[in-house]
């Protein structure tokens, strides 16, 4: 019975496998003569087999296009959709296909191919049977390698059972028991590996895509370090750049200072009474507790009341106030496991207190400290909402606005992929990291 | 001189910097949503926006939606990231802490990134955007912050109680349902406020979700709020939020946020 079971299991995932197809365009262009019909559109889009129609289209139609295909210069075109494919047909012209997002939903659209002042007019269909080679494959695999297992998992049970029938019933239960408890550890771990193949399926496509030059992802054109070499010699984007050293920028004035107050405010509030560390304590918890708009709106109405213009010093200030409470406690547990008389026995030997500070609090704190810093440098690469409300409308952009704002446009400037593969890498070395230190301090 | 040398030797008075600070851009930005809410364009006292937010259909229909998503969202969270914490908090793994880590990992890469990452995904695969890839995209973005307080508070559980029920009778259910449930209870609560408050007052990942199509409460504060003229209305609708927020914090663990990030330090 189970052995059919598997067998039906494995077939429901054969049949979406084979169904599965991708985004696929069949490119009919019309024209005054003859139809061209170009497949596999953008991967084989070959130059050669258009034949331009020469009707003149009026610019305002372009709202109502899927694909524009253009040697113009990207400017003029942007509000429509990012470039997705550009290439050189044979007398060396470079020509790029747009594409509007906005649009999607339509299932056949037009496609306008523009060359210097003239607008041609074209016709794009969207096929829709035909699966995408790579998928399809993927899915057959993966469907046969089940089949695979499942035959394999009901002969050895079968087997299994037929050796089981002779042996008396004290053994078969221990054995019945062993077979349970080992299903429920083989099926708690499946569980536990798909949940992470579906967080992470979306993060590899990015990080596996970074490794191609092409403009859009999911259009593999081979293997290059290109994206890598453009983002670190700076032939990125501007905005990429700019945004890029505002991040580090931003982020490194807002550890600082607020490692250097949360600190200072650690040392405090550990020497209040009790009453007044629970009204202080309170306090620093409100930043932490807020989402994100809430302190980027509440901060945005400060600015805005008090009339400061909005920019550099906002962003910092804003990164300040919601990255001290996480310094003060990290810095708060290594207070109270340290002697509090040593600072005043430093103080009784004649040290000043800068003294003091320096050559006794300060080798008892600093590895509360550097989590704190390195929790600030996170937290303020990481932020949106505050950051968003609190930029102004200077033109700054950090990271996840710049991100934000790329988005909405439409499409994901290529080199953002090799910087988030290398921002993962970061975080995975500085996680594993925090944990051997931890580790290490657990066994001391 | 020599007083002022007194005061700052007293080292509870380091603190003074900082709680200045925290009046300047913490305590009092808040109050200011609250006098902004009640105040028209000139500044004069007015209950007008008030009114506004009662007889606005769009926005109270947005409000609901938004709590609808959110609840549903917390709810697949949470129905997908128990089972997970309580594998990796009770099967005997060679590494766990590896595996925790795994979860854990996607949290600290910027949402946006995930968010873009999952519509290309959406894109790449055919599929539509909308109300699907809404939750998908929502429940992806929190998932760890469901898993890990419940991992944490499964973790540090006293097993010796779960052998006591068991040497007692209890069956393997009810092992799981009046002992290790009970158990895990402040865990799944932090759980529940890390991803519910968010998720209200997300702006930008319905955005780019569903392309626009479809708006949470976050992303109308975020329209009326850099409108202007408008500014006062927004400040009504952050205060609206600002509401759900302390009630949910009220019923939920008050240090709930701790756990977010700090916890891993």
């Amino acid at each position: 019975m189970r052995r059919w079971l598997i067998l039906a299991l494995c077939a429901l995932f054969v049949i979406p496998a084979s169904a599965q197809s991708q985004l696929h365009y069949d490119v009919q262009v019309a024209t005054t003569g003859s139809v061209a019909l170009v497949d596999t559109f953008p991967a084989s889009f070959q130059a050669e087999k258009i034949n331009i129609s020469r009707t003149l289209c009026a610019l305002d139609d372009l709202n109502a296009l899927d694909f524009v295909v253009t040697d113009r210069s990207s400017a003029e075109l942007t509000a429509w959709g990012d470039s997705v494919y550009s290439y050189a047909d044979s007398e060396g012209t470079t020509w790029t296909i747009w594409r509007n997002r906005q649009e999607s939903k339509n299932r056949s659209q037009r496609v306008l191919v523009q060359n210097g002042r003239n607008a041609f007019m074209s016709y794009v269909q969207q096929a829709t049977a035909k699966p995408s080679h790579a998928v399809a494959w993927m899915g057959w695999i993966l469907a046969g390698l089940l089949l695979i297992a499942g035959i394999v998992y009901g002969v050895v049970t079968v087997h299994q059972r037929r050796r089981e029938r002779d042996l008396p019933s004290v053994q078969r239960e221990t054995l019945r028991r062993k077979r349970v408890s080992r299903r429920r550890h083989i099926g708690s771990q499946a569980y536990l590996w798909l949940l992470l193949t579906v967080l992470y399926a979306p993060i590899a496509l990015i990080a596996v895509f970074s490794f191609t030059e092409s403009k859009i992802l999911g259009n593999w054109t081979g293997f290059s370090f290109d994206l890598y070499v453009n983002l670190f010699s700076g032939r990125a984007d501007a905005g990429l750049n700019s945004a890029l050293i505002y991040t580090v920028v931003i982020a490194l004035v807002a550890a600082v200072c607020s490692t250097l107050l949360g600190t200072l405010a650690a040392i405090g509030i550990y020497n209040m009474r009790a009453r007044q560390r629970k009204i202080v304590s309170l306090l620093n918890s409100v930043p932490m507790i807020n989402p994100d708009i809430i302190t980027g709106i509440s901060l945005f109405l400060l600015f805005v009341a008090l009339g400061f213009s909005q920019g550099l010093a906002t962003v910092c200030i804003a990164h300040v106030v919601f990255c001290t409470p996480y310094v003060v406690l990290s810095v708060l547990p290594r207070l109270s496991r340290m002697n509090p008389n040593t600072y005043e026995a430093a103080l009784d030997l004649g040290a000043t207190p800068s003294q003091a500070l320096r050559m006794v609090m300060l080798p008892e704190l600093w590895p509360g400290m550097l989590s704190g810093f390195i929790l600030a440098l996170t937290l303020s690469v990481d932020d949106f909402g505050v950051t968003f409300f609190t930029k102004g409308s200077g033109g700054l952009e950090t990271l996840s606005t710049f991100i934000y704002s790329d988005a909405r446009k439409g499409g994901l400037t290529p080199e953002l992929r090799p910087l988030f593969t290398i921002i993962l890498i970061v975080m995975l070395a500085i996680l594993i990291y925090i944990n051997i230190r931890n580790n290490k301090q657990e066994e001391k | 001189m020599s007083k002022l040398v007194q005061i700052f030797s007293s080292r509870r008075t380091w603190a003074w910097p900082y709680v200045l600070f925290m009046a300047l851009f913490v305590v009092l930005p808040l109050i200011l949503v609250g006098v902004y809410a009640l105040t028209d364009i000139n500044g004069h006292f007015t209950l007008h926006n008030f009114a506004k937010f009662f007889t606005h259909s769009e926005a109270i229909q947005t409000f609901v939606y938004s709590l609808v998503i959110a609840v549903l969202n917390t709810l697949i969270c949470l129905l997908l990231g128990y089972p997970a914490a309580y594998i990796m908090a009770t099967a005997d793994f060679r590494t766990p802490k590896v595996m925790a880590m795994l979860f854990i990992l996607p949290m600290w890469i910027n949402f946006l990134l995930r968010t873009v990452a999952t519509v290309e995904l959406f894109n790449m695969c055919g599929l539509p955007l909308g109300e699907g890839a809404l939750l998908f995209g929502l429940c992806y973005d929190y998932l760890p912050f469901m898993i890990y307080p419940i991992y944490n508070t499964l973790q540090k559980m006293d097993t010796s109680l779960v052998e006591a029920a068991q040497d007692l009778g209890a069956n393997r259910w009810q092992c799981f349902w009046k002992v290790i449930v009970p158990l895990s209870l402040p865990g799944v609560y932090s759980g529940i406020v890390m991803v519910f408050m968010p998720t209200v007052s997300t702006f930008a990942i319905a955005e780019l979700l569903t392309h626009n199509n479809i708006k949470l409460f976050g992303s109308l504060i975020q329209d009326y709020i850099t409108t202007t003229d408008l500014l006062n209305y927004g400040a009504v609708l952050s205060l609206v939020l600002l509401i759900i927020i302390g009630v949910t914090s009220f019923f939920g663990d008050h240090d709930a946020k701790d756990d977010q990030k700090g916890g891993l330090v």
